[in-house]
């Protein structure tokens, strides 16, 4: 049985056009509002899933390295392929692409390219040679109408949050690429100057009435249409508009002004989506960070650790490794309150002088599953020797430049405390010390 | 499963999967029961093959209640259809079913070779299905058993949308619907709801026919209350 597009019947057709003689739409939107819009991303960077209404498209981007065109030998290219599949819309046949399927690639794909919203330079490795060629697949899931404007919102979103491999040129001959497991180095995001956005109006009755954002239904009694692609700073990037009723250039003109406005809406819904699952993702990432950190240290750092969280979780991980360095001086205090014995103190000493190169250490690959709440519990008395060992260890090859000062200090003023015990109460070298030096020595006296 | 309880099923009125053992026919002996949709005999057991509700009508019909987007025609169905085609014997009508149903052209009040009413193609109409087998084209009419025309026929102006056959039923139960309810007692409108999951809605302004149509699309999955509170905000957002 052939499959045609749905018709619809004289009741809707009337009714779908007396309605907007009123101003009025089926769906109860005004001409100029658009349907819902839903951005869902995948767990995988790159890919993004569009709900406008019912309608929905899933964006998928990839990208290999491949040779580059001989007429441009430095940049990269970017490609559109669309997939309708036979459940979306009956109308559409498996395997070969249909009139729309095409349009629908081109339509994007000229909006996306012409207007150079991808930097397409950044996606070259070695001019000539090595190029990053990135695909973006649009799986049409549900037609429900106005497929243009819901695919090229799931290829903007799917391509802010694209992450490619970094790779690196080097070897004998200087043409060598290595491209860099995601897990080693962290993938680089495309370069996007601007998302221009396509805006579709309909156009209904000599194109005297137009509506945006058209329905399945209304789709299929509309008289004409145009596609605007726009960006949110105004510039028209594309327009398509391909047979159906001719509509007068002043028109097109509001239309214009209409879409840019519009577009400004969208843009900013897109980014706001990206920068959520963005810093979502990155939040992932950082939480890794508390649990290994705890293994290492021992109990008041903990403490710290656990109320710093919240600070700690919105900064990138190089800010936190900062922060855990500056917050060094309070927890040299709480280490000396608590523990009152001088020879405890030491071994303190020790496990701050080991933490001064605390950098790598953060990123202990064994500590990564040790649930934080389990390690709060195990850690609580005094901390066992065998992570004092470790910590010795760590110390002898990778000893910073300020380490062996503090160790060296740490144990002369060991030394010199118990000289003082022995003379005198007070003297020079006791008001040269830091306040914490003092308190310790108060408690041995007593 | 639960093949030891007695007739009748004790999965009547509930939820079933396909797959489920709905009765065991080893019990039953010299019984006679009639199965509907979505059951299958497999030896000595009744299974269903898709899933919702087992429903009973006493004393020994089954079948199962589901709400789909596709429609599988059964006899004493009122539908709503598009006229597809016409041939000189039948008009061709989209029931939504897996084909195409026949609605003789003699199957109307007073139907002869005469008078043919002519149906252009995209007429809605209100008809009832007579003949309803998984190897032949389903069979309409649009008259009633008696012969009347009894509402069935052509419907004029209005909007018709579709919704699942599990909505058009309920928007068919009795007692009334309460989206219905709340939205008569506002406002006055016509509809005609057809098993098939299309629903045909008519009001002397087109901004009536528009609220009532999105307020029963909108009240597939709301409770009773819930779509009359829908049908008061809608309402009084409006006016």
């Amino acid at each position: 049985m052939e499959h045609q597009r749905w018709r619809p019947t004289v009741n809707e057709r009337d009714f779908i056009e007396r309605a907007l003689q009123s101003d009025l739409r089926v769906d109860g939107r005004r001409p100029f509002d658009f349907r819902r819009l839903k951005i869902l991303f995948g767990r995988e960077d790159g890919s993004a899933e569009v709900q406008l209404g019912e309608t929905r498209v899933m964006g998928y981007v990839t990208a290999q390295l491949v040779q580059p065109y001989k007429d441009r030998p430095n940049e990269g290219t970017l490609a559109i392929f669309t997939e309708f599949s036979p459940m979306a819309d009956p109308a559409f046949e498996p395997g070969r692409p249909g009139e729309s399927a095409i349009e629908l690639g081109r339509v994007i794909d000229r909006g996306l390219r012409e207007s150079r919203a991808v930097d397409m330079e950044s996606l070259c490795v070695v001019a000539g040679r090595h190029v990053w060629s990135v695909r973006v697949d649009l799986h049409i899931l549900d037609n429900g109408g106005n497929l243009i404007d819901t695919a090229n919102i799931a290829a903007l979103a799917a391509l802010s949050t694209f992450r490619r491999p970094e790779c690196t040129v080097g070897g004998d001959d200087g043409q060598q690429v290595t491209v860099h497991d995601p897990e080693v180095r962290d993938p680089i995001p495309l370069t996007i100057h601007h998302l221009p956005i396509a805006v579709t109006f309909a156009y209904f009755g000599e194109g005297n009435i137009m509506v945006i954002d058209p329905t399945y239904k209304e789709e299929a009694v509309m008289g004409g249409r145009m596609t605007a692609t726009i960006n949110s700073n105004g510039d028209v990037c594309a327009i398509q508009k391909a047979g159906g009723e001719g509509v007068m250039s002043s028109v097109i003109m509001q239309c214009l002004r209409i879409a840019s406005v519009k577009a400004a809406d969208i843009t900013s819904k897109i980014k706001n989506e990206v920068t959520s699952y963005t810093s979502a993702k990155a939040l992932q990432k950082v939480k890794r960070l508390p649990a290994s950190v705890l293994k290492k240290d021992s109990v008041p750092v903990v403490a710290m650790k656990g109320s710093a969280d919240g600070a700690l979780e919105t900064q990138s991980t190089k800010a936190s490794s900062e922060v855990q360095q500056i917050s060094k001086g309070d927890e040299d205090h709480q280490n000396i309150k608590r523990n009152s014995s001088l020879t405890v103190d030491r071994t303190s000493k020790h496990k701050q002088t080991s933490k001064f190169i605390g950098g790598p250490s953060n990123w202990d690959p064994y500590s990564k599953g040790v649930s934080l709440s389990s390690l709060r519990i195990s850690q609580l008395p005094e901390p066992p020797p065998t992570v004092k060992d470790n910590k010795q260890e760590d110390v002898e090859p990778m000893l910073t430049e300020c380490n062996p000062e503090v160790q060296s200090e740490s144990r002369l003023t060991a030394g010199g405390s118990d000289e003082t015990q022995a003379v005198s109460p007070k003297s020079l070298k006791d008001a040269v010390k830091p306040k914490h030096k003092r308190k310790k020595k108060q408690h041995n006296k007593s | 499963m639960e093949s030891r309880k007695p007739p009748p099923s004790a999965l009547v009125d509930n939820h079933v999967v396909p797959g489920d053992i709905v009765l065991d026919l080893t019990e039953m002996i010299n019984q006679t029961i009639k199965l509907g949709a979505g059951l299958r005999q497999d030896c000595d057991t009744i299974q269903a093959t898709s899933a919702g509700k087992l429903r009973l009508s006493k004393p020994s019909k089954y079948w199962i209640e589901s709400s789909q987007k596709r429609y599988i025609p059964s006899v004493e169905d009122t539908v709503l259809g598009v006229v597809v085609d016409t041939k000189p014997d039948n008009f061709l009508v989209d029931i939504k079913g897996p084909n195409l149903a026949f609605l003789p052209v003699l199957a109307f009040e007073g139907g002869t070779r005469r008078n043919i009413p002519k149906f252009e193609i995209g007429t809605l109409i209100y008809a009832r299905v007579v003949k309803a087998n998984s190897i032949m084209n389903p069979e309409l009419s649009c008259m009633d058993a008696t012969g009347k025309a009894a509402e069935f026929g052509q419907l004029k102006d209005g909007y018709m949308f579709e919704t699942s056959t599990g909505l058009s039923r309920m928007l068919l139960s009795s007692p009334t619907c309460p989206v219905l309810e709340a939205l008569g007692k506002k406002l006055s409108f016509e509809i005609a709801v057809g098993l098939n999951g299309r629903v045909w809605v008519n009001a002397p302004s087109p901004s009536n026919v528009i609220v009532v149509s999105n307020a029963i699309i909108k009240s597939e999955s709301l409770s009773g209350i819930g779509q009359r509170s829908m049908v008061e905000s809608l309402l009084e957002r409006l006016s």
